[in-house]
């Protein structure tokens, strides 16, 4: 029983650390993409980065739950 | 809820309690629990509160006649700056994240947040940033002077006091984005078996929205200020026209967070206001799915809607257009919620305790401040109040009426299932009504002054206003007093109100009110089963 239990929060912490990476990716694309969109290539990058990283993570998020 | 069984709702062992956790500062320095982390982010966020209430009231005291009597115009524009910067980041938000730790877990029957030691790293970081950014009053130059919104290029060309005022940012949006991260976490991952998305109580809704636009714009924010950061120091151009670049990118990248950042510290407000009116009109929250909604539409539409901040740049009218009409549009969802609340307590059993006083309150002052959104959203209208004290009062209408009054209400709200003790319900009205009247008397002559064309950020004007101006000073201290009628209540309460039953609101319905009084330290070891 004890066993289950130990299987059962070491499940529950993975699914919250594989949560938190995909939170992180998405903070970080927006913080490292609007600078180096502004340095690279002005406001119309700045839009196909932010567009790109919001359908991709629309599409990985879909996938995951199509998968299930 | 009161079909849950009580020790099985708890899953609390007597025995356990208290028992692993240092005891004096220590406790309260490597806490991981989210009872006092709870507990921390909201004393901290009072003590900024009136930290940054101090510099309003010198802003007031500045403005009480006209000409220049108490302090510099720089330092004017400083205490202007600062007080912005603190109430926003270091009292609403830090407020907001407050109840979220005490309550998300409680009211979906998680143990704890998803990320305790994360959690505590969250919270400790804002003192330091508190202080980074308090102490750049100390520098050569003094603290940022460009107003809250550290407009480019002035903020490219002011002393080091703004270099600190970007640190601070940074450590601030850290901290958000950690807590955002974890509240998200928890919301997704822990609830408890049978606690399906549509059965979560509406401020937990409210929140894990919140989280998400909290991790979409506060790194826009940072990043933004980094690109003020190397445009200081490391050569670049990005808001320097001089060198090719534009200040007017500053304004849309700055307003592309700050107007999210707006329903970031009222979305967690419509959610404590969801919990209060149900419980006090003794009725289920009316359209329960449609607030749902609701709260997901305006947080799409607050992405759409930044340029409305900065019509008088020069964008061309066909962006004015789109603009003025994608904020009258966030009017609709608003309505939805008004209607909805107005709705619940119709033909209620309505009793009008202190919290319910706040959230009625509530209702009334943020429904003002909506209306005069709505004025501001026309493009012509805004052309010509825009910079004046109109818009001072109405965003201290949304943000002091709106956010402030829903916190004040969620604290005499859950104060008895924190503390265990019930406040001094004189005192409590004492403090809504001296607060309500005090209020209005500070900021709805500003309609007025703004009307008349006085510019905000200035610290003269012309004699004309004078009146008014008095006024709005007697009304701000009269604020301030009020609120230490709130101090004395609830430290009352803490150290000798009466003992609070476990369920002390009659229509109260949710999770957590199936705990003892105070809610023990370890809460729901064994998740509850929702039926």
């Amino acid at each position: 029983m004890k066993h289950v239990a130990r299987a059962d929060r070491r499940a529950q912490r993975e699914a919250n650390v594989r949560t938190a990476l995909i939170l992180l990716s998405i903070a970080a694309v927006f913080f490292g993409g609007f600078i180096l969109a502004q340095h690279w290539g002005g406001s119309t990058a700045g839009i196909g980065v932010l567009g790109l990283a919001i359908i991709g993570f629309l599409l990985v998020a879909i996938l995951r739950n199509v998968r299930r | 809820m009161s079909s849950i069984p009580h020790d099985h709702a708890a899953g609390h062992d007597v025995d356990h309690e208290h028992a692993h956790h240092p005891g004096g500062i220590m406790r309260w320095i490597t806490t991981t629990n989210h009872k006092d982390i709870g507990t921390l982010y909201l004393w901290f966020s009072f003590i900024m509160f009136l930290t940054g209430g101090v510099m309003a009231l010198a802003i007031r005291a500045e403005l009480f006649e006209p000409g220049l009597q108490l302090v510099e115009p720089e330092f004017f524009n400083q205490l202007n700056t600062v007080h912005g910067l603190i109430m926003i980041f270091g009292a609403i938000m830090p407020a907001a994240v407050g109840f979220a730790n005490w309550q998300v877990p409680l009211m979906i029957g998680a143990p704890d947040m998803a990320f305790a030691r994360m959690n505590n790293w969250s919270f400790w970081l804002l003192p330091f940033a508190a202080v980074l950014l308090l102490s750049s009053f100390l520098v050569p130059g003094g603290a940022a002077s460009a107003g809250w919104t550290l407009y480019a290029p002035l903020s490219v060309q002011t002393g080091m006091g703004m270099d600190l005022t970007i640190f601070a940012i940074h450590i601030m949006g850290a901290s958000s984005i950690m807590g955002s991260i974890n509240i998200i976490t928890t919301i997704l991952n822990m609830r408890a078996p049978g606690m399906t998305m549509m059965k979560m109580p509406l401020f937990v809704w409210t929140w894990l929205i919140t989280a998400y636009l909290l991790i979409a714009v506060m790194p826009v924010l940072a990043g933004a200020v980094t690109m003020l950061l190397t445009d200081r120091h490391f050569g670049t151009s990005f808001f320097n026209a001089a060198g090719g670049g534009d200040p007017v990118l500053y304004q849309h990248i700055f307003w592309f967070f700050g107007h999210p950042e707006v329903y970031i510290m009222i979305l967690p407000s419509f959610g404590i206001v969801s919990t209060i009116i149900p419980a006090f009109a003794r009725k289920p929250l009316f359209g329960y799915a449609s607030m749902v909604y609701a709260t997901g539409s305006i947080a799409i539409l607050s992405f759409l809607v930044w340029a409305h901040h900065m019509f008088t740049v020069g964008m061309p009218v066909a962006g004015q257009v789109f603009f003025m009409y994608a904020t009258m549009l966030i009017a609709v969802p608003t309505a939805v919620k008004v209607f909805n609340w107005v709705a619940t307590m119709w033909r209620g059993s309505m009793t009008l305790e202190t919290p319910m006083l706040f959230a009625i309150g509530f209702i009334f002052m943020f429904t003002v401040g909506g209306f005069t959104g709505l004025v501001l959203s026309l493009v012509p209208v805004d052309i010509v109040l825009h910079d004046t004290y109109y818009v001072v009062a109405h965003f201290h209408y949304v943000l002091v009426a709106g956010s402030l009054f829903a916190f004040f209400g969620g604290i005499y709200f859950w104060l008895p299932k924190w503390c265990g003790r019930m406040y001094d319900e004189t005192l409590g009205k004492w403090h809504f009504w001296m607060t309500f009247v005090f209020f209005n008397i500070t900021f709805f002559p500003m309609h007025f002054l703004g009307l008349a064309g006085m510019p905000r950020r200035v610290p003269d004007y012309a004699t004309q206003f004078t009146d008014w101006n008095e006024v709005a000073s007697i009304g701000a201290f009269g604020f301030g007093l009020s609120q230490l009628i709130f101090l004395y209540a609830v430290l009352k309460a803490i150290r000798s109100g009466p003992p609070a039953p476990a369920r002390p609101w009659e229509g109260a319905d949710t999770l957590e009110w199936t705990l003892p009084s105070p809610a023990p330290y370890h809460t729901f070891e064994t998740p509850p089963h929702i039926q």
